[in-house]
């Protein structure tokens, strides 16, 4: 009980102390400073610079998005197969909040790789491509693909530089997919719906999936495909002018 | 879901700037939040309260407004997006011209701006 009173007249004291404190020292006013800072800029700037910096190098680039296990890495390898058939140089720069999976499938077709691991970040962002970039032999290509990290929400308020930004989804994922997640649909130029061999055993129509998307961003190219037994490659690589 | 990184981006400009200025106490900080973009306004809130602990943010007030999208579209309309009620798309029925109906590009309501910082500063 003593303690306590001690303890409050203690800060009792100190409250007075403060509260004296401007009046007898140096006096304090509020000051209202204009920032207009603009906190994503910086990633944007960046992704023009490496846009620019693809460019210089004649290289055509692909950003593709989408869930965990909707397709992208298999249908990057599918491109990449078809691309060095005809005799055209591909690089790939896989994005992971961890391990380095994608990046060996990637090398294993012998194309040059990077592996850019996020850490704790749900995004790729232009900077990390940046890096990412100053490891790849930029002469000797024609085509980067990209895969960003699993994920359907942040990349949209990260462009990266690339020309082209692809959205994969697969039926898989319901066929609520295309209405959960509009945004990403409406910033996207090519919508592919994968592994439609699976739609009957899931009992999702890709139609439904197809109207949505239409629908979320009625200017995109919209391809299904079943990257496994390869169908809907030829339809891709047109779409994406290739 | 990055809403944390871009918070503690948002902090370290906003002490750089009233460190800048002697300041010994941030009371408001005002951000402009486009309406396109994938932030949540409850996850930003928490992470400034979180980030802002033990700093010259500690007890500030975050103020934050929504900014419309605008879009500009070929028949010459230019102006801000109005999401249509019945629309299934919410965000998306946003890009469409409400004067030719025809799909318009978004050219504004994808920035996120500190406007401005209320700070204590020494009366010299
Ligand atoms: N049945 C079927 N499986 C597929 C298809 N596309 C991808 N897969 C499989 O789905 C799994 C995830 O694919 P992956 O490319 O790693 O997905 P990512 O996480 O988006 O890169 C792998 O086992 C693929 O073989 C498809 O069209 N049909
Ligand atoms: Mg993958
Ligand atoms: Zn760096
Ligand atoms: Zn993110
Ligand atoms: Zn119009």
């Amino acid at each position: 009980m003593a303690r306590r009173l001690v303890a409050l007249s203690k800060s009792f004291w100190g409250e007075k102390i403060i509260l004296l404190s401007p009046l007898l020292r140096n006096m304090h006013k509020i000051v209202t400073v204009d920032m207009e800072k603009d906190i994503l800029s910086a990633n944007r700037d960046l992704a023009e610079q490496n846009k620019a910096l693809l460019e210089e190098h004649g290289i055509r680039s692909f950003d593709f998005l989408g869930a965990i296990g909707s397709g992208k890495t298999l249908i990057i390898e599918k491109l990449v197969e078809r691309l060095k058939a005809k005799g055209m140089r591909c690089a790939a720069i896989a994005g992971d909040v961890s391990g380095d999976d994608d990046y060996r499938r990637f090398v294993s077709h012998k194309i040059p790789a990077v592996n850019v691991s996020t850490g704790k970040e749900c995004h790729l962002d232009a900077h990390l491509i940046d890096h990412a970039l100053e490891e790849l032999p930029l002469h000797e290509l024609d085509y980067l693909f990209i895969e960003n990290v699993g994920n359907l929400v942040c990349p949209v308020d990260f462009p990266l530089g690339s020309h082209t930004r692809v959205v994969v989804i697969s039926v898989t994922e319901g066929d609520d997919m295309v209405r959960k997640h509009p945004a990403i649909f409406a910033f996207s130029d090519v919508i592919v719906i994968n592994k439609i061999d699976l739609a009957e055993a899931m009992q999702v129509d890709p139609g439904i999936l197809d109207r949505d998307a239409m629908s979320a961003n009625p200017g995109a190219k919209i391809v299904m495909m079943d990257a496994r037994h390869e169908k809907g490659v030829d339809e891709l690589i047109l779409a994406l002018g290739l | 879901m990055h809403e944390f990184s871009v918070m503690s981006q948002i902090v370290s400009s906003v002490i750089e700037e009233a460190r800048s200025r002697n300041a010994s106490k941030v009371e408001r900080v005002t951000l402009e939040l486009g309406e396109f973009m994938m932030l949540g306004h409850a996850q930003l809130k928490f992470a400034f309260e979180v980030l802002s602990k033990d700093s010259l943010l500690d007890g500030a007030m975050l103020d934050l407004r929504t900014v419309k999208g605008e879009i500009e579209c070929g028949c010459g309309f230019k102006g801000e997006a109005s999401p249509r009620e019945d629309s299934l798309h919410q965000l998306t029925s946003a890009f469409e011209c409400p004067k030719c109906g025809e799909l318009a590009k978004v050219t504004g309501g994808r920035d996120c701006i500190i406007r401005d910082i209320s700070m204590v500063v020494p009366d010299v």
